[in-house]
């Protein structure tokens, strides 16, 4: 059981490089504080690189072979761990400037030999505690941000995403448009002023872009899926899509007052408007189009010339961006033309590797620069960015390894693949409803099973191991599947999805 | 030969150490470490070597030690050889002169704890 308490306790790193020193300390501490130690600055770097979340406080030692006490805490400041990890320092050093020197490299409390045990254990358990309710809250507050704010976006493609579902799209439109005004805007509010963009206004309309077509709900399926051209009544029922999103917007109770829902139903109303005035529905001219409703409609503009829809094929991005210069497909401003050709290699690069495992890094970088605006809040994003490296190491790993790894998420019927297994499977890394999709990787029968098999297992048995076979550029091969599912955190836990790999492909032979 | 004893027979303060830490106990266990502390013969070695900088670091921490063990008779040489050294550029025969003061020192500090460990 020595372990069990163990973890519990809050963990000390004591760095001297006198042995006797340590002993003195650990003796005083042992009984309450798990220890660990370090006989230098060199040692304690090390230590903090790998374990510094483990560690509620340090007590550093100024005087030391090789790698000195403020040299560990210039390491410490520059990497940022020092906003999250109290230091005491404890030295025979009295001069005044050495002690302020220590202060003003961010330590928490400065003790000088011949120390009184009593007051030494005190001035740690209060700097512990102090720190450890100051600590949780953090922690607590970054998790509730980040859940909020995934929700929220997490809402709002889903609503988008009935709309496009409707429409017979695939659910990358929303992903798309929202990916590209936000390069717009980027690059617009570099250039200009003139539209007086704060960081709230671009994220507003970067959410909001995703309802963009809500009105679509209001016009009828048989003209909304029509492969051909449509008539000219046909043509004015469609245009009403605009209005009607408006008209839905305005007509939320509640939140009719709130900066989104503004914002949102200008972007329904506004992004069939052309710059040149021979857009619908209010014939707007230039600049008296709203500049959320311009970029979204370049961005819905450009993402629907890229992508195959009933009536047409996908063009190429050079094309489609040939084809918007020459205004072919709506009017523009010059400015937002030229914001297109600035970003237009980065769109290319963003829709090609947008995946599900980028998303959260990307939302998380929002709320980085979001959280560094506010003083209070400097010391949230030390570990926001723990988080986002996580993010960023699972990702580029993921893109590497050459393995047919899997995420399904059964809420969405969206899985993704790693980018080797969707190459291997000649397939996009995001697959809608692969079941029903073009894709047949499986025989029906065996789907059937797995499916059986994932289903019955459950939160505290999720781990699912088979041989498979599958169905890889019309040849069989058999293959090892691991894989852990997902259960919903409910008092009877449905199952919500399962992630894992194919390993040991091989043909089979014919039998 | 009581622990009272030995910290008057080193030049200690005893009145001192048990204000500071939490028992008797607890202060013998520690003034037996002192034994197996690797600081003065390191200062030695450091300054056999002409290595002032490691010669410091060594002085220094038993200067840190003798302060919170109250040895106050050789915290006393061995803080005067500590600043001596501070800075690498020690006039060498003053450092000289200060070893010697601080070998004594250790000499009787040593003894005295040796007799107490003997006794008890």
């Amino acid at each position: 059981m020595k372990q069990a308490t163990d973890e519990k306790k809050q963990t000390i790193l004591i760095v001297d490089d006198a042995a006797t020193n340590r002993e003195f300390l650990i003796a005083m501490l042992e009984d309450d504080y798990r220890i660990l130690e370090a006989s230098g600055g060199s040692e304690a770097m090390k230590i903090l690189r790998e374990h510094s979340s483990e560690i509620d406080l340090m007590l550093l030692d100024i005087v030391m072979p090789g790698v000195d006490g403020f040299e560990v805490l210039a390491m410490m400041n520059d990497c940022g761990i020092i906003e999250d990890l109290p230091v005491i320092m404890i030295s025979s050093e009295k001069e005044p400037s050495t002690i302020e020197r220590a202060y003003k490299m961010h330590v928490t409390d400065y003790i000088d030999r011949p120390f009184n045990a009593f007051i030494i254990r005190r001035r740690i358990v209060n700097t512990l505690n102090l720190h450890a309710k100051h600590r949780r809250l953090k922690y607590i507050i970054t998790n509730l941000v980040y859940e909020k704010e995934k929700n929220n976006t997490m809402m709002v493609n889903i609503l988008s995403h009935i709309v496009e579902f409707r429409n017979g799209e695939s659910g990358m439109h929303v992903l798309n448009i929202s990916a590209i005004t936000t390069l717009l805007l980027q690059c617009l509010v570099k250039k200009t002023d003139r539209y007086h963009l704060s960081q709230d206004d671009i994220s507003l309309i970067i959410i909001a872009s995703a309802l963009h077509d809500i009105g679509k709900i209001g016009i009828p399926g048989k003209i909304l899926n029509k492969p051909g051209r449509f008539t000219p009544e046909e043509f004015e029922i469609m245009k009403t899509h605009t209005t009607i999103g408006d008209q839905i917007l305005r007509n939320i109770p509640l939140y009719a007052q709130e900066p989104l829902v503004q914002v949102a139903r200008m972007i329904c109303r506004s992004h069939h408007e052309r710059y040149d005035g021979r857009g619908y529905p209010d014939g707007l001219k230039g600049d008296d189009i709203p500049i959320g409703a311009q970029v979204v409609a370049l961005a819905d503009v450009y993402d629907a010339l890229t992508s195959e829809r009933c009536y047409k094929k996908a063009f190429s991005h050079e094309k489609a961006y040939q084809m918007i210069l020459n205004g072919e497909c709506g009017a523009f401003s010059e400015l937002l033309l030229d914001c297109l050709t600035d970003i237009h290699q980065d769109i290319i690069r963003e829709l090609n590797t947008q995946s599900g495992v980028q998303r959260p890094t990307k939302l998380l970088e929002n709320l980085v620069s979001d959280l560094m605006e506010y003083n209070e809040f400097t010391d949230l994003v030390y570990p926001l960015k723990q988080i986002r490296k996580e993010h960023e190491k699972e990702s580029f790993f993921a893109e590497r390894a050459e393995e047919l790894r899997f995420d399904y998420d059964s809420r969405t019927s969206i899985v993704i693949l790693s980018a080797w297994g969707a190459k291997l499977l000649g397939t996009d890394k995001t697959v809608h409803n692969m079941l029903e999709s073009h894709l047949q990787v499986m025989n029906e029968p065996h789907v059937k099973a797995l499916s059986e098999h994932f289903h019955s297992a459950s939160a505290e048995a999720p781990d699912v191991e088979e041989d498979v076979e599958l169905i890889i550029n019309d040849k069989l091969m058999s293959g090892k599947l691991s894989a852990r599912t997902l259960w919903s955190d409910e008092e009877v836990p449905r199952y919500i999805g399962v992630f894992g790999k194919v390993t040991d492909l091989k043909p089979v032979e014919n039998r | 030969m009581t622990l009272q004893e030995c910290y008057s027979a080193l030049g200690g303060d005893y009145k001192d150490v048990s204000n500071r830490l939490f028992n008797e106990a607890m202060v013998k266990r520690f003034v037996f470490k002192f034994l197996n502390d690797q600081s003065f013969s390191n200062l030695c070695n450091a300054l056999d070597r002409a290595d002032y900088e490691q010669a410091f670091i060594a002085a220094h921490t038993l200067k840190g030690i003798c302060q919170n063990l109250s040895f106050t008779r050789l915290y006393h040489s061995s803080q005067l050889m500590a600043e001596e050294l501070r800075g690498g550029a020690p006039d060498v025969q003053n450092a000289q002169r200060l070893l010697s003061d601080v070998a004594e020192d250790y000499r009787i500090t040593a003894d005295a704890i040796r007799r107490l460990q003997a006794e008890s």
